[in-house]
């Protein structure tokens, strides 16, 4: 019998520690009290973090890019779009519709500063040095004869970004060449503005368009490399 | 007897998991998955390549964090959802086909004949407060490996994998910390690696005609039932280092025999005296790849038949089976490549009690018995939508003809493989074909199992379709 009391007490505290609220640390999404700050730490970090430092906004997985120095106007430009379902590129289906449909724009606003005031870490995936070289003339020269300017014109000389034109600076490869395949083809959409998968990214599209396949891999391995 | 309920066991991940999986790239936006409905995460966020059960980076940290992640069922303050109920269903089609027809023989649980609705599981859970989650899951079978009616095995139904699960995380600039504490009613439930046996891949293996002869370790076969109910704590530190007690015990009257109800009474579901449950594991996650290696064990105390066993009778002398054992596992996660690896070898000593019959049916002639068991699996998933599976089960250990009865000299060992390929159309739908070979049961290879029949009469395979909603 003690046995079943044990039990019960256990359950029943369960219940009564679970019905008080804990705006601090609680991972709901729909609740407007829940600050960004406990949001990026209870539930971007999941993705968006390390391991004991989880909290940094570098990712471990490539799947999910790195947000730590992101510029905060296009971080919130992006989960405007996610909540907005109007970017809709595969991932940001899978993941980023739901967990951002109920978000407010005061937490989105306190997201996106979060993860612009983490420090970037140098990304722990080694580049090919032969992919980083030619990259890295891509990035500061562009192809001009395929109408591609110098990536560093708008993102920066060292890919910092600007306000709404990403950091890209140590981002995963692996996410640059998918965005960059993502502009591609929205290239051959522009009759059908409502299939663009980044309609934000129109800058993008004949820039991707310009860029072979091993182009894309280049200047993204040297992104990635970047410190 | 020794028996590991392949049935028993099979349901719940297969439920579970569809429960959890999410999705419908072309339906409604709503028709998904209870974890789905909340998080609003497609299947293949949170298991790899969309395949149930297999668990994610994601899927574990939503698991351990207590079901809490996404939007709120605020149940105590009636501001519930209504657009996005917290239910779900799961429904499994099949045909099996046997190699050799002859009833109780080389046939399996469900006819040949059959190509039927043979499960329906009901998912409920999710969110209950900003700590506290449930995942609750109740399954009907068409045809259950422990009931028979004249020579046909007939339909159960009964509670399946339920948990409640209250859990905080700590997040620091250098820390990231998860503590919680459950009661569900399965010991393995609390896992999240996919190495153990309620959360293996073999789901859908079920209805196999050899499967439920197969000897498994007390801690992952017997307890499959859904018969007991555990409380445990758990800690997560750094998505690094893994803890967790627990120690389980089957209820037979009062307030949380609900959480066993509808699987208590038939024969192989054992009367447990508290037993404790241990689980450590060491986790590492580098770039798509993650790999984690562990140690799992548990110390049953059954009961044995009393003389019949009676699930209400506490006074029968009781087994004692002593559970150890290692497991690792292996995932490589980056779209449109999903790959994963499972290993386990869990080792088992008993104390028998001689003259009577245990709690699995079986009497045995030895006072002491070892068995280890192994279990292995690979996974590739392409694009989520593509896949193929291929997973191996043994077993080794001490002669006892008392409790394995199939070859002649008692040999509990046993060799079965299973490959599988199936296709995902929508994330909530998968239509499979899978087959079972056995190459070593009781010891033997050859003809020389009861009946003059060898373990490729036993040989299996299965057409089936799963549907989540």
């Amino acid at each position: 019998m003690k046995r079943y009391q044990a039990l019960l007490t256990l359950t029943a505290l369960s219940v009564t520690l679970g019905a008080c609220s804990n705006l601090e640390r609680s991972r709901d999404l729909s609740n407007p009290q829940v600050s960004g700050n406990t949001l990026a730490q209870q539930v971007c970090s999941t993705c968006h973090g390390g391991t004991h430092m989880s909290a940094n906004g570098n990712s471990i997985n490539p799947t999910y890019p790195n947000l730590a120095g992101q510029q905060a106007e296009y971080l919130q430009t992006e989960l405007q779009e996610f909540h907005d379902q109007t970017r809709k590129d595969k991932m940001a289906k899978d993941y980023m519709w739901g967990l951002s449909s109920r978000l407010t724009t005061e937490q989105m606003k306190s997201i996106a500063e979060y993860y612009a005031h983490q420090k970037p870490l140098p990304n722990p995936n080694q580049s090919n040095p032969a992919l980083v070289a030619a990259g890295q003339k891509l990035f500061a020269e562009g192809v001009s004869d395929k109408g591609v300017p110098a990536c560093a014109s708008c993102h920066g000389a060292n890919a910092e970004g600007n306000g709404p034109i990403p950091r890209l600076a140590g981002q995963h490869a692996n996410y640059l060449y998918k965005q960059l395949m993502i502009f591609n083809s929205d290239a051959g959409r522009e009759n059908h503005p409502e299939a663009l998968e980044r309609p934000h990214g129109a800058a993008m599209e004949n820039i991707s368009h310009g860029l072979d396949d091993l182009q894309k891999h280049q200047v993204a391995a040297y992104l990635q490399s970047l410190r | 007897m020794k028996q590991s309920n392949l049935l028993g066991k099979g349901r719940g991940p297969l439920l579970a998991l569809l429960g959890m999986a999410s999705l419908a790239a072309s339906m409604d936006a709503s028709a998904i998955p209870v974890f789905a409905r909340q998080t609003g995460f497609k299947c293949v966020a949170c298991h790899v390549g969309g395949e149930y059960p297999q668990l994610t980076s994601l899927g574990r940290m939503f698991k351990l964090t207590g079901y809490t992640m996404g939007d709120a069922n605020d149940i105590f303050n009636l501001t519930t959802n209504v657009d996005r109920p917290p239910v779900a269903v799961m429904l499994q089609t099949a045909r099996q086909f046997y190699t050799n027809t002859t009833p109780a023989a080389g046939n399996g649980t469900a006819p040949s004949s059959s190509f039927d609705l043979q499960v329906v599981s009901l998912f409920a859970g999710g969110h209950i407060t900003d700590n506290l989650g449930a995942f609750v899951q109740w399954t009907w079978n068409k045809y259950d490996g422990n009931i028979t009616s004249g020579s046909q095995y007939t339909q159960s139904s009964g509670i399946d994998n339920t948990e409640l699960r209250w859990a905080d995380r700590i997040v620091t600039p250098t820390k990231d910390i998860i503590y919680g504490v459950y009661t569900n009613n399965r010991s393995t439930m609390s896992d999240v690696w996919n190495t153990t046996e309620n959360w293996t891949s073999d789901w859908i293996g079920y209805f196999n005609a050899g499967g439920a002869q197969a000897p498994g370790t007390f801690m992952m076969g017997a307890t499959a039932q859904h018969a007991e109910v555990g409380v445990g704590a758990y800690g997560f530190l750094n998505k690094t280092w893994y803890g967790e007690l627990g120690v389980y015990k089957s209820i037979t009257h009062g307030p949380l025999s609900f959480m066993t109800g509808g699987a208590t009474g038939s024969t192989g579901v054992p009367l447990l005296d508290p037993s404790p449950y241990l689980r450590l594991a060491y986790n590492k996650e580098w770039g798509p790849n993650s790999f984690e290696v562990g140690l799992h064990g548990m110390t049953s105390y059954a009961h044995n038949y009393n003389p019949v066993l009676n699930y209400s009778d506490w006074s029968g002398s009781v087994s004692t089976y002593r559970d150890l054992g290692v497991d690792a596992q292996y995932q490589y996660v980056l779209d449109p490549h999903y790959f994963s690896a499972h290993f386990r070898l869990t080792h088992e000593a008993m104390n028998n009690v001689l003259g009577v019959t245990n709690a699995g049916g079986g009497t045995p002639t030895n006072p002491t018995d070892t068995l280890n068991e192994t279990w292995a699996d690979v996974t590739y998933i392409y694009r989520a939508k593509y896949g193929a599976m291929l997973f191996y089960h043994g077993a080794t250990g001490s002669s006892d003809t008392g409790l394995y009865g199939m070859g002649p000299t008692g040999s509990p060992n046993w060799q079965s493989w299973m490959p599988s390929v199936f296709w995902a159309p929508y994330q909530n739908v998968r239509l499979g074909y899978m087959y079972t070979f056995y190459t070593q049961m009781g010891g033997v290879s050859g003809n020389q199992l009861t009946g003059g029949l060898g373990p490729h009469d036993f040989n299996t395979s299965m057409l089936y379709a799963t549907i989540v909603y």
